[in-house]
């Protein structure tokens, strides 16, 4: 049996719809900052498999570039966890509810 | 790995999750991705993430008391929605007009993404180096403490700096620095006597 490419779409928007979810439930910034990640390789097997369906290297050639920005997020995003650590002694999102540090 | 309500175990299923979409993308025919998806995902940024984790020394999250209890039908009622609308879309959309040929394509490997890379695709090439180099920079300014001192004091070799507040308690945030010369001096300041004066009283 053939996989179809409605499969790997259908798993792409399940993997993305629980990004969504873990973002909207979680209290913890650094699981949200997972759920983010998650979110940014659903959209990544997206082009993947439209990639290789289509024939068309232009695909793959963005999910490096996804990649390369989500490698950036994570150093700034994770520095940013520590200064508000630092600052409030929880990584509770309720807690930094305020723009103030 | 949304379920788990410590972060450390959350973590270590993201990174089977990554691992697994490698398959996948090895089974979609882009050994290339699946190897930088290992690398990059599974090995750099979650090594980051599990090390930002211990290092925070992060506490699992307690229940909270459920509200909106009075929306719990409406929402299963939308995800039974969207669960139908993924088994219609597997089950009965046909099959998309382009379906992979059998034969061996070159779409995928390392030379052909090597060649758009540096050839049509070559400015956001650079302009993810600038990205990178930004965000080294921007991850920098952020984990570093920030100084004590104010810019403009100048530190001279040999001399010993402190801030106004650390030697008056009733000035917190005052921090202008004091510069004395000598130990002596400085354990004056600090009010504590310092360990030659103590020798040589006996």
């Amino acid at each position: 049996m053939v996989p179809q490419l409605s499969w790997y779409l259908a798993l792409s928007a399940v993997l993305f719809t629980i990004g969504v979810v873990g973002v909207l439930i979680k209290r913890n910034v650094i699981s949200m900052f997972m759920c983010i990640e998650l979110m940014l390789n659903a959209v990544n097997l997206t082009f993947v498999a439209f990639s290789s369906f289509f024939r068309d290297v232009s695909g793959q050639l963005f999910v490096f570039i996804v990649m390369t920005v989500a490698a950036a997020e994570a150093a700034v995003g994770l520095g940013i966890i520590i200064a508000i650590f630092r600052n409030r002694e929880s990584l509770d999102v309720d807690e930094a509810s305020t723009l103030k540090l | 790995m949304v379920a788990q309500r410590n972060p450390l175990y959350g973590a270590i299923s993201l990174i089977g999750v990554f691992i697994s979409l490698a398959c996948l993308y090895v089974t979609l025919a882009a050994p290339f991705i699946a190897a930088v998806q290992v690398i990059v995902y599974a090995g750099a940024i979650m090594v980051l993430v599990v090390f930002v984790i211990m290092l925070l020394n992060v506490e699992q999250e307690e229940p909270r008391p459920l509200r909106l209890r009075s929306l719990v039908p409406i929402a299963i009622g939308l995800a039974a929605v969207l669960f139908a609308e993924t088994v219609f879309i597997i089950f009965f959309v046909q099959a998309s007009p382009a379906t992979p040929t059998q034969n061996i394509s070159d779409v995928g490997l390392t030379r052909s993404i090597g060649d758009a890379l540096f050839t049509s695709y070559l400015l956001p090439f650079e302009i993810t180096s600038i990205l990178l180099l930004m965000a080294v920079v921007g991850a920098m300014t952020l984990a570093r403490r920030g100084g004590l001192l104010p810019a403009n004091t100048a530190v001279v070799p040999g001399d010993q700096v402190f801030s106004r507040e650390l030697l008056d308690r009733r000035e917190p945030g005052d921090l202008t620095a004091v510069a004395t010369h000598s130990t002596e001096e400085a354990g004056r300041l600090l009010g504590v006597e310092s360990e030659r004066h103590a020798s040589d009283d006996d």
